[in-house]
């Protein structure tokens, strides 16, 4: 296999991405960012290309399923969708200062994936509870939710700390000089969810049908349902806070923060700490 | 009361103690068994949890009574919206007050060569095809135009609230009009009834279920590949239809689906056994069928297999037997299918292995019904409607008003949109504009073609 080789070339990548977008923010040339995005591109596209490979080697192997069935999968398949999604932002805003604080977190599964000893790259047959067209749907949209809100936490992180050094940056014209005005950040945090937010709707509704089809029950308040449900919770929240009670700025950053690290807890805490149907995705 | 029952203030708090009361059921096991309680909690603590629901915390009455007042917030907010959502479904005014106009927008202000009736033409048709097509007022010297788009989005949050209410009573029509239970049947038997997963109840189908077969294959890893349960609906005697359940492809009749939920081995058919006899080191292959005499040739014992155990202790299948002399038991056997080593380390005449056999399996089936299935799914597309017209349409409008003063036209757009406001403002700038090139390309042509 060579997959799973690629894979750990894509975590140097974007570990020299994030070096680079960080650059970028530091000296402020625009050839550093022009840089910074085009190796982000490249990684994607590798790591796009290692996603395909390791759909194809299932198939060799004699089992062929796509490569969204275990939690290094999963894993991979969530850091290529913050990168992509970060990239497709950067396009439609013009603008690379978030690059710096979204790609650390495409980093951080894709390393986790290739590093931990816990996750195994081995490719596994499909057992019968997985073999459905729902899994594709299901994890596809949730994941996309999972990465629109990762990219949302980031531009949280950037607000927070461009709040914090408010004062000094003025007078001193540092890095943070870069980031845009409080108000664009305040909006792409509720832009961003407001793309996650749907996703995630379609996503545990897709896991519901399917679960209707696998165990007859669209809803049994398994601890993974529950706690996407806990996460939807918590952004609706957010939506309504924002919306109808006209909540801005550093409330909303650390709602979004908040709605984060559920999405962290709704993934692994759920797998590693409590059992449950998902058993089987650890 | 009935304004904080109303209020998003009540929405907010809502979702907070339903998501954190929701943890609490994550971190407490459901359903369990007392003996399991009892293994992780001290018995007071168990009684308290116990007293308080929280055991089934999610059908407990607190819990219900947190969804009920969530949807009748729901409820009660909506209602009190709508007269101000009304107002943007009667038509507005074409002509604003003086007030009005400066209360939208700063307006763009642009004179055309043209008469206020010309003008007017030309914006009108513009509009039609690169917005919506507006209504008109015509006065003299004076033009007023108004046109609208993605109106629904006003009831986008209708679309989402109602279809959370929908969902609920999906769900509430399940609970009470459908059952969950389950059935084992063995290769070869029927089941006109089956268990309910709530209390000792028995629920009549209305039909029995044959099992003709239950087959199970497994991958070269060893990992399972598919269960598969092959069934006969019967009505009376009448066999109805013969297909197969796999996990994710459940059979519905009437009404009822039957799910592939778990499978074991009920009896043996029929075993063949290595026999090895120790002091001769000869060896037999023995068809037995359990419970049945059969003798081992050439020797005066012959063996019996009295129990099948689909799984000893851990250790997998095995049966238990006896060694006969003529009449008389000699030894006590236990054989173990997948550690020969077992028998072959204890004392005895013979050494055993088995080598194949033959089961009868059972099929363990869930089996549903649920007639609040189809509103929970109408219910989910109503949210997704809902979520687009919120999020990714926005109610843009668009007044018009042009003033003829001497030889020109002075025109005046503003609009608002009540949600992004910055993409709106460009699409009133490129209006603006294709009104401005329609009319100096106008001029050209006329004064190309103009006997100058």
């Amino acid at each position: 296999m060579i997959s799973p080789k690629l894979v750990s070339a894509v975590t140097f990548l974007y570990l020299f991405c994030t070096v680079v977008y960080f650059t970028y923010l530091a000296f402020r040339a625009e050839r550093l960012g022009r840089l910074a995005t085009g190796v982000a591109w490249i990684t994607l596209g590798i790591q796009t290309a290692a996603i395909l490979l390791r759909w194809v080697e299932s198939y060799q192997m004699g089992f062929g399923h796509a490569p969204l069935s275990n939690m290094y999968e999963s894993l991979v398949f969530f850091s290529w969708c913050i990168a992509l999604l970060y990239l497709l932002w950067e396009r439609k805003l013009k603008s690379r200062v978030i690059g710096a604080f979204a790609l650390p977190f495409a980093f951080a599964f894709n390393a986790y994936a290739s590093l931990a000893p816990g996750v195994s790259a081995r490719i596994d047959p499909l057992i019968p509870a997985l073999q459905s067209n729902w899994l594709h749907a299901h994890v596809i949209t949730c994941f996309l939710a999972y990465a629109s809100f990762a990219i949302s936490c980031a531009v949280s992180i950037v607000y927070l700390v461009k709040l914090k050094k408010k004062g000094k940056m003025e007078k001193e014209g540092g890095m943070a000089g870069l980031f845009p005005d409080l108000d664009s950040l305040d909006d792409l945090i509720y832009r961003t969810i407001v793309v996650g937010f749907p996703l995630l709707t379609i996503g545990i509704v897709t896991g519901a049908a399917w679960a209707n089809y696998a165990w007859g029950a669209y809803w049994s308040w398994d601890p993974k349902e529950t706690w996407s449900l806990i996460t939807w919770f918590v952004y609706a929240v957010f939506l309504h806070a924002r919306i109808t009670r006209d909540w801005r700025g550093k409330r909303t950053a650390i709602l979004s923060l908040i709605g984060f690290v559920s999405v962290i807890f709704t993934y692994f805490g759920v797998n590693y700490l409590l059992s449950g149907l998902h058993s089987y995705a650890s | 009361m009935r304004d904080f029952l109303s209020s998003v203030r009540l929405t907010i708090l809502l979702l907070i103690v339903l998501a954190v009361v929701s943890i609490f059921g994550t971190l407490i096991p459901q359903n369990a068994t007392p003996e399991e309680y009892l293994r992780i909690y001290k018995v007071s603590t168990y009684k308290i949890l116990r007293i308080l629901g929280f055991l089934d915390m999610y059908h407990a009455g607190w819990f219900v009574f947190l969804l009920a007042l969530l949807s009748l917030n729901l409820m009660v907010c909506s209602l009190r919206r709508w007269p101000s959502i009304r107002k943007f479904f009667s038509l507005p005014e074409i002509k604003l007050g003086e007030g009005q106009w400066k209360g939208i927008a700063p307006a763009r202000r642009f004179s055309l060569s043209l008469s206020a009736r010309d003008a007017l033409a030309e914006i009108q048709s513009i509009l039609s095809r690169t917005f919506a097509k507006p209504r008109v007022l015509q006065e003299e010297g004076l033009g007023y135009l108004f046109a609208e788009k993605g109106k629904l989005s006003r009831l986008g949050f209708y679309c989402i609230h109602l279809s959370i209410l929908v969902i609920l009573l999906g769900a509430m029509i399940g609970s009470f009009y459908g059952f969950r239970g389950y059935v084992n049947i063995t290769e070869g038997e029927s089941a006109d009834r089956v268990f309910l997963r709530s209390g000792q109840q028995v629920e009549p189908l209305g039909f029995k279920v044959r099992l003709d077969q239950f087959s199970v294959s497994f991958y070269p890893t060893g990992a399972p590949r598919e269960f598969k349960s092959t069934v006969t609906i019967l009505e009376g005697s009448q066999k109805v239809l013969t297909e197969p359940i796999r996990v994710n492809e459940p059979l519905t009749y009437k009404g009822i689906s039957l799910y592939q939920s778990s499978y074991g081995v009920a009896s043996v058919e029929k075993a063949v056994l290595d026999v090895m006899e120790r002091s001769s080191r000869r060896g037999f292959a023995l068809s037995l069928q359990p419970g049945a005499r059969t003798e081992i040739p050439g020797t005066p014992h012959s063996l019996v297999l009295d129990r099948f155990i689909p799984d000893l202790q851990g250790m997998g299948p095995a049966f238990q037997g006896r060694l006969l002399e003529g009449e008389r038991p000699v030894e006590d056997l236990v054989i173990l299918q997948n550690h020969p080593e077992f028998i072959s380390k204890m004392p005895g005449r013979y050494e055993f292995r088995v080598r194949e056999i033959q089961p009868r399996y059972y099929s363990g089936l869930q089996v549903n019904k649920d007639p609040g299935v189809w509103v929970v799914w109408a219910g989910c597309l109503l949210m997704m409607a809902g979520f687009y017209m919120t999020f990714f349409m926005s109610h843009r409008r668009i007044w018009i008003r042009m003033m003829e003063k001497k030889e020109e036209t002075q025109v005046e757009i503003a609009g608002s949109s009540h949600r992004n406001r910055s993409e709106f403002e460009k699409e009133m700038d490129r209006i603006g504009q294709a009104v401005k090139e329609a009319v100096s390309s106008a001029k050209k042509k006329s004064s190309a073609g103009g006997p100058s």
